[in-house]
Parts: C-alpha cells; structure tokens; sequence
C-alpha cells in the first residue's frame, strides 16, 4: 500500500517536473528569442551600419602640415627661417595639481620668474581644455637634459618638439617680417578649408600674417589607425601637403640697413620704393622690436614690448598718421596750375602774413620777414606759405579734396602688410561728419601747407611723391617681388592725367632747386650729395601757433621746451635725375627741421642706393 | 569460453575486471566530447580576446584541467555518496560567505574573494553550484509530500545566502544565486499560489529595492533603458560591444582580425563581453555554432534529467540544466543590450578559474546521476 503511494507520488512529481521544466523553457525562449532575432539584426540585418561605426573608432584622419616656407631676399640670402624648439607640454586631464605642477617644475628646470608667469597666463586660457597644452617654451639643453633625467616624476608632462620662426636679422626687417604667434579662437574660426592644430602658430603682423595662406603651404591628410585611448598605432594612408613657397622679399638690405641706422635713437620711419615699380626698397619703423624674441626663439621680455610707451610694435611707416605738411605744396601747387588760379609766372608778395581779403586773422608764414616776389617755383623752393595762402583762397575745397584723392590722400594704398592706415583727406563732408562743424576758408587755408585736419601715411607721401616722378603713373607698393619662382608684375594703381604734360618738367625742376639751388631749403645737401635728386622738406607742426601778439620766433621758444611738441621733420624726394630709380620718405618725429634733419638722410640714402646699382 | 580469446582477457575476465570502455569510463561521451570542444574553442577565443595572452590562456587552462579531472571524479561516484552530505555543504558556503565579509581578501576593491595563498576564489561561485543542489538535497531528504515547513527552509537558505553576496557588494550575483537557489523550487513542486502572491509583493516593493541599490547600479539600469543618455559612460559599453558584434556580420572579420576586439573598444573583452569578440571575429555563422553547441550540451542534460531514474537525479540535473542556460542567455542578452549589464561571464568561455571549475564540477554531477550508472 505504501509502496503504491509512494510510486504515485513519484510519477505525479516526475509529471510536475514535465510541466514546470515546459513553462520555464517556453519563458527562457521568450527573452531567447529576442536575443537571437536581435544578434540577427545585428550582424545581419544591420551589420553595414555597424561595420561603419567600428570604422570610424578606429580609423581616424589627420591633417599634415607642411613646415612653414621661408623668407629670403631677392639674393637668395635667408631672412626668416625655421628653427627646431623644445617644449614641454602638460595634459590637464591627468593632472591633479596643474599650478603645484608647474611650479614644481619651473623650480627645478631653473625657469625664470617670467616665464612662470606666462606659463600661469596660459594656464588660466587653458584650464578648462582637455587637450595638451604648453606650458614652457624653448628649453635650454640643460634644461632638457635635466627633464629627460627626472621626467618619471611628472608623467602628464611630455618634451614636444616644434618648429618655430628665427629672424637671421634680428630686429632689421621687424615691421616688414612681422612675427607669429599661437593661432587663437578668431584665427581658427576665419581660417576657412584650412584647420590648424591648436598650438600651430600663425602670421601675426607683417608678411608673415599677409601671405600666411602662402607660408602655411597646403594641407595633407593622413589616415591613421588608433586604439580606445587615441593612440597612434599604423599609418594606412597619407596625402602629403603641398610644400609651401619661399617668398622673396623686394627689399634692398643695404638700404635697409642704412635707413635703420639713420633712425637709430629716435622715432620716425623712412620709405623707400622704387617709383616705376612700386616694389619697396626699405621700410624703417623706429623704434623697431626683435620678432625672435615674440616668435620665442631669442631669450627676452614680451610684456616690456608689448607694453613699451615707445610703441615698438606700431609701424610708423605704414600705419602712422602724421600733417603731410609742405609736401603738399607742389600738389596744391598743381591744382592751382590746372584750375587756372595761377600760372608759372603768377607772382604774389610775401610779406611773411596773410589775411583773407586784408582782413581778420592774420595767418603766418615759417619765415617772419616774408619771401618777397614769390611765384609757383620760388613758393616750392623756398616753401613759402603766404603763397599758397593766397592760392588756396583762389580754389575750393571741393576741388582740392578732389584732386590730392587723386595721388591717392584719403586711400590705402593696399600694401601687402596689415594695418595700413586711410589717413586723413578732409572735405566738408568729413568735417561735419568728425568735427560737426562746417568748412571755414580758414580751413582750407591750412590744408594748403599740409597742416590742419589732413594726415597720410609716410607711404602715401612715397607713393604720392612717385607720381610725379613717373609723370603721372602711381604702382601700387609691395614688399615682395616673387613667390617662390613665380615673379609678380607691378600693379599700376592710378594714373594722374595733366592738361600740360610741361607741369611735370617744370615741378621736377622747382624741386631739384630745393636741394640745389642757393635758396632752396635743402640747400645743405649739395654740399655732399652725391646724385642729383628732387624732393621737397616738410616740418610738420605739432602744436599750431595761434598766439598772434607774440612773433614766431617768440611762441616757438616756448613749445620746444617739451620735446614732444617739437615739430616733425619731413623730407619727400627721388632720384637720380633725369632717370629717378628711387623715392624716399624720411619722418623723423620731433626732429624739427625737414631740411636740416630728413632731407641729409633722404640724400644719403639715395646715393647709398644709385651706388649699388650702378 | 572460447579457444580463441586470448588468455590475459580470459583471466581478467575471471577477475572481475571489466573491458575498459569509452562510454563507461565517460558517462556520456557525447555530451564529455561537446564540453571538451567548446573548452577549447573557448581558449582560441580567449587568445584573441586578452589581446593576444599566452599567459591567460596557460592560466585558464589549468582550471581546465583541474575542472575536468574534478568533472570525472565526481561522475564516478553514486549519488549515494554525496546526497546527504550536500545538504551540509551549505553550511560551509554560508561560513565562506561570512568570512569574505569580515576578513576581506587584501588587493581586491570589493569583498569577493577568498585567498588560500597560492588560489583565490569566489565563494559565491562556488555557492551558486551547491546552493540547489542542497536545496534539492532537503526536499528530496525523504520519500513523502513537501510540507510547508520545507519549504520555508530551502527560502530562508536561498535568502540568507542571496543577502550575504549583497552585502559585498555583487547585486548581480546575488540576483543569479537567488534564481538559481529558486529554480529547484519551482521544479519541485512550489505550492503556485504563493508563487503568484511573492510575486505580487516583489513588484510592490521593487521602488524601495530600487532605493537601496548604490548609485552604479542604478546607473546600470537606467543605461540599460536608454543607452544614448550617456554614450561615453555606462552605455558605451554596450555600444561598442553592439558595434562589435553588428561589424561582424555574417562570416567574421576572421580570428585575431576583430578591429574593437584588438584595439581595446570592448571593455571586459576577456571576461564578461567575450562573446562581443567571438562574435565580431567568427560573425553571425560563429554565433549559430555556439548557439548549437550549447544547445547540444542542453539537450544531453536533459536527456539525462528526465530518463533518471530517482527524484534527486531528476531535479538535480534539470536545475543544472536550467542555471546553465540562465547564464548563457543572461550573457548573451547583455552583451547584445536585452538585458541590463549583469556581471556574468559566458560559461566555460570567459576568462576566470572559479567560474569554470563550478560549471564542470556540476557537468561532473550530472554525469554520475545519469541513469544505469553505477560504480
């Protein structure tokens, strides 16, 4: 009876084993299933989507660059080049302590005061990045050896190498090079079907940053294969860059040389270009700075450059704005002639004052006893103010504006080097506009001597000044003359038509005189010039003598006191005569005298220049 | 007898000495010969999936060795001898438990192992086996109706065991030793009723089991439910893994050629995500062949299971059958992103000495409770 029991209960709970193990296989099939279908949907039916998301991990491109071309004279000789630099670069993302860190190893590295000092700068620009940074530039080998011995102590720090930019010259073509610097969020947001790394540097003044398409090259791709990490493991592709070109400089360096040399010690900027071509031949910015030093291959003081009072950095020769002065006599001189106020013969009596109609202000000419009988030559040779005074009351503004627009006042000239400045050509317009006064005849009266509300460009003089030397042809100015073989043709801006073509004779003439005849007011060159050229001084007045109870003389004492309120010295001239291969702007701030200051350097430049080519 | 046999076999003959047998010295040969397959397909796979180490691979095979030789022990014995005894194995699972808690293993970041010196192991492994096995062990203690107070018992044995993998924490584990201390309860007859009302009171306290989770754990889950919400955090895993197996495709980028696997895209390529490797490296024709393979292996246990000829054999080599398909499909679901990340290796594959020394001490159980067999 038991016996019978028990086997019942067994085949019930075998029967119940059946039935439990049915259920619970149908319920594992149930989420089998779906893991099947979904392992079939995935290498299966999907399996193009995901063979491209498994490509993507770990397949990778990467741009090539090309090193950065150079920068040479027409001679070959290298002005610009690339030098190898060591830096050290830290990852922020295994970093604990980023500043302990530095500190620690600026300490040990023996790095100066400033250079922690940057290096916290580019810290605070760098903190919330996750990718590499630099934090110290242009080791030493010292320095490197003593990191390759001790670099176990800070694995978030890697010894990177880098090519950077060395100026052979040093500070001798400063304004024209210019300098590069780390490209920054702006740079990489314009740089458009280029990308730069994020530490790449880039043209920041000068050529460097105008012809930086050139320098830069063009850009390769490598296709490279990485693990989870990123890592580098085999190359699969590359599509090298195209080498970048050298670019040749126009500049003559012995011209250049001298220039600096004559500015050495004060602030001014000389320009030199060759009038038929408008390639320039020298161009001087004093006080000038070493771009190694901000290209970070010569050891110095960043912040004394960017923050000197002298402004190191700002080209005066292209960017500053300074009264044109007396070198705007012959212009305005031409006009008079076209507008038939005057003619070669016209005279006026100079008696050193001037009042509209024999009236009201008296307007004053630089020399107190007057010129006596003036006409258009003697009022250019002698520069005479009471002259153009007296034209300036003949014409309007409206056609003064008009013309000097003409020699290119008021317009870039469109120089290959950033920041060149309009300068200032004033009409009625503009003065409403920037004084919100109306024109007076007063105004127009100073704009006859280059004084007043006008300012250009020591360039714009040379380009204006060329205009007379070509007859009439202005070439658009530049300082490179080829891009690796390729040369570039002149580039003719304007051409300034006159009804006389005898006018450009005649004025050529009355500007010899200044520097040769016994009353010009650069007599003094021809006491040791070499060449024969034709120029005009200028000194530009900084202060503006209104006091009429006291004599020239009288108030001038007073303002040269402070030098700051000295004149400029100006001097516009080309040579050699009859074939002028050369024109030349010397300013020379504070300098006083356009005849006795300017003028010697233009002449001495000139003769340096006509010697080395002839 | 015959002239013709020759005398030595006559005289063991004689003896008592039986022919040496293949099929008698195996159990079941088919099943012995399918185990031993996927064993060394599993090491090939492991190569491939510990970026190519020897070393791991040396490792993993002798737990190999040592799982199979245990394997056979086990299988020559009879079920007698073991029977009762497993009953008291639980006891030393629960002081193996309690002793990771107080006196963790140093070098390890949670509360797992146990190290004798020279090996260390997980208890919870090891517990995962006998667990159901005691549990089959007391209800089928004697021949009559499981009362209420049995199953009371096995319950209780099943929590206590599940809590203390809790508290090491393994919320995972704990999960499948609690599943797996359950599924000879259900096969033995679990009173459905009470099934049904547990159910009822585990879903109505699930938001207070989801306040008591730690905060990756949770995280997990949400991942689970929406991989994009954080693709480089708890869901890359399983994006890559997914990207790993879909590259694939049918036929495999070929042994060794897997671009996730061999750069590193696979996180616990080695151990929980193997499966990802063998699947991007042998594709979709590779999976099927596992998938048969392991079916095969299921089909034997079972076979086993329901011609056995005790209660005991029954259940116990159903429940082995059914905790080794719970893994396999828990894997392979997580892996594909089914199933929240678990930490469950794919058994007799992936890379860890405990895990494949239990699964063939179990293969050894099953043999020795096959029907017709005994010593």
């Amino acid at each position: 009876m038991s016996e019978i029991t028990s086997l019942d209960r067994e085949n019930k709970a075998f029967r119940q084993l059946l039935e439990r193990s049915a259920f619970l296989l149908l319920l594992i099939s149930l989420v089998g299933g779906i893991t099947i279908f979904q392992l079939f949907k995935l290498s299966v039916l999907d399996t193009n989507l995901y063979k491209t998301k498994s490509e993507e991990n770990r397949i990778i491109l990467v741009p090539v660059y090309s090193s950065r071309g150079l920068i040479k004279l027409s001679d070959e000789e290298i002005v610009v080049e690339n030098v190898v630099s060591q830096d050290l670069t830290i990852n922020p993302s295994k970093t604990e302590d980023l500043e302990g860190t530095i500190e620690k190893l600026g300490e040990t590295l023996g790095f100066k005061a400033v250079d922690l000092i940057i290096s916290k700068q580019n810290l605070k620009k760098n903190n919330k990045t996750y990718e590499s940074f630099v934090i110290f530039e242009n080791l030493t080998y010292e320095q490197v050896a003593r990191y390759v011995m001790l670099k176990d102590r800070w694995p978030s720090v890697s010894l990177k190498i880098q090519l950077r930019r060395f100026n052979h010259h040093g500070p001798l073509f400063s304004h024209v090079t210019g300098y590069v610097g780390r490209v920054n969020s702006e740079e990489l947001i314009s740089s458009e079907g280029y990308t730069y790394l994020p530490n790449a540097l880039i043209g920041k003044t000068g050529v460097e940053k105008f012809y930086e398409n050139i320098f830069r090259g063009g850009l390769g791709y490598k296709t490279i294969e990485v693990d989870v990490h990123g890592k580098e493991l085999r190359q699969l592709d590359l599509v090298s860059p195209q080498k970048a070109d050298d670019i040749y400089l126009s500049l003559d360096k012995g011209l250049q040389s001298l220039a600096r040399k004559e500015l050495r010690g004060r602030k001014g900027a000389i320009v030199a270009l060759d009038p038929n071509t408008g390639l320039i031949k020298a161009l001087v910015s004093s006080p000038d700075f070493n771009p190694n030093v901000l290209n970070k291959t010569e050891p110095g003081n960043i912040p004394n450059i960017l923050n000197d009072d002298q402004s190191p950095l700002f080209n005066r020769a292209i960017s500053g704005n300074y009264p044109p002065a007396s070198i705007i006599k012959p212009f305005i001189g031409l006009l008079g002639l076209k507008e038939k106020a005057i003619n070669w013969n016209s005279t006026i009596e100079d008696k050193g004052i001037f009042q509209i109609n024999g009236q009201g202000r008296r307007y004053r000419g630089w020399k107190e006893e007057g010129h006596g009988k003036v006409n258009l030559k003697k009022a250019i040779v002698e520069s005479s103010d009471v002259f153009f005074y007296q034209l300036a009351t003949q014409l309007t503004i409206d056609s003064i504006s008009k013309f000097l627009k003409k020699f290119g006042f008021g317009s870039r000239t469109g120089i290959d080097l950033y920041a060149e400045t309009k300068g200032i050509l004033p009409d009625r317009k503009w003065k409403l506009a920037a004084i919100g006064e109306s024109w007076f005849v007063g105004d127009t009266i100073n704009l006859s001597i280059g004084q007043g509300y006008i300012n250009s460009s020591p360039l714009q003089l040379a380009v204006a000044m060329s205009v007379i030397a070509t007859r009439g042809k202005a070439y658009q100015p530049r300082v490179i003359e080829r891009v690796g073989n390729k040369l570039i043709n002149p580039k003719l801006l304007y051409e300034v038509a006159l009804f006389n073509q005898n006018d450009w004779t005649k004025l050529e003439k009355a500007m010899i005189s200044v520097t040769s005849a016994w009353n010009g007011t650069a007599y003094n060159l021809a006491s040791f010039g070499e060449v024969t050229i034709a120029g005009k001084t200028g000194t530009a007045q900084i202060k503006s003598l209104t006091d009429d109870e006291l004599t020239v003389k009288e108030e001038y004492e007073g303002i040269r006191v402070q030098e700051v309120n000295r004149d400029h010295a100006l001097f516009v001239g080309y040579g050699p005569l009859p074939k002028p291969t050369i024109t030349v702007v010397v300013i020379v701030e504070n300098g006083e005298s356009g005849s006795a200051i300017a003028a010697p350097i233009a002449q001495r430049l000139i003769d340096f220049y006509v010697r080395g080519n002839s | 007898m015959s002239n013709k046999t020759p005398l030595d076999f006559q005289l063991n003959t004689q003896l008592g000495i039986k022919k040496f047998s293949l099929s008698e010295f195996l159990r079941d040969p088919l099943l012995v010969l399918s185990l031993f397959s996927l064993l060394i397909f599993g090491l090939f796979v492991l190569y491939s999936a510990s970026s190519q180490s020897i070393n791991m691979v040396f490792k993993q095979s002798i737990y190999i060795v040592i799982g199979l030789i245990l394997m056979l022990i086990i299988s020559r014995l009879d079920q007698s001898v073991y029977k009762s005894f497993l009953m008291h194995l639980f006891w030393v699972g629960l002081f193996l438990l309690t002793w990771v808690l107080i006196l963790p293993a140093e070098g390890y970041e949670v509360n797992r192992w146990i190290s004798l010196g020279f090996i260390s192991f997980q208890p919870s492994e090891i517990l995962r086996l006998f667990l159901p096995l005691a549990v089959i062990s007391y209800l089928t203690r004697k021949q009559m109706n499981r009362t209420y107070k049995d199953w009371t018992v096995v319950i209780l044995a099943i929590s206590i065991s599940s809590f203390l993998i809790f508290l090491q924490p393994d919320a995972s584990t704990s999960l499948i030793v609690f599943a797996s201390g359950l599924i000879p309860v259900f096969l033995a007859g679990f009173p459905l009723s009470v099934l049904f009302v547990s159910l009822i009171l585990i879903t109505a306290l699930s938001p207070f089991i989801w306040a008591s989770l730690k905060l990756y754990q949770q995280q997990r889950i949400i991942s689970f439910f929406n991989p994009d919400s954080d693709p480089l955090g708890a869901g890359w895993n399983i994006a890559q893994s997914k990207t790993a197996i879909g590259s694939g495709g049918l036929t495999g980028k070929g042994y060794l050629s897997g671009t996730q696997s061999q750069l590193d895209f696979i996180p616990e390529s080695h151990s929980d995500f193997i499966f990802s490797v063998l699947a991007e490296e042998f594709g979709f024709i590779g999976i099927t062949l596992l998938v048969l393979l392991y079916g095969f292996i299921l089909f034997r246990v079972f076979s086993i299971a329901f011609t056995a000829d005790t209660e005991f054999s029954r259940l116990a080599v159903s429940s082995i059958g059914f905790i080794f398909l719970i893994y396999i499909l828990v894997n392979m679901s997580m892996v594909v992103g089914v199933l929240p990340v678990v930490g469950v290796p794919l058994p007799l594959i992936s890379q860890g000495g405990t895990s494949i020394l239990v699964h063939l001490m179990a293969f050894g159980f099953v043999l020795s409770l096959k029907k017709g067999q005994t010593w």
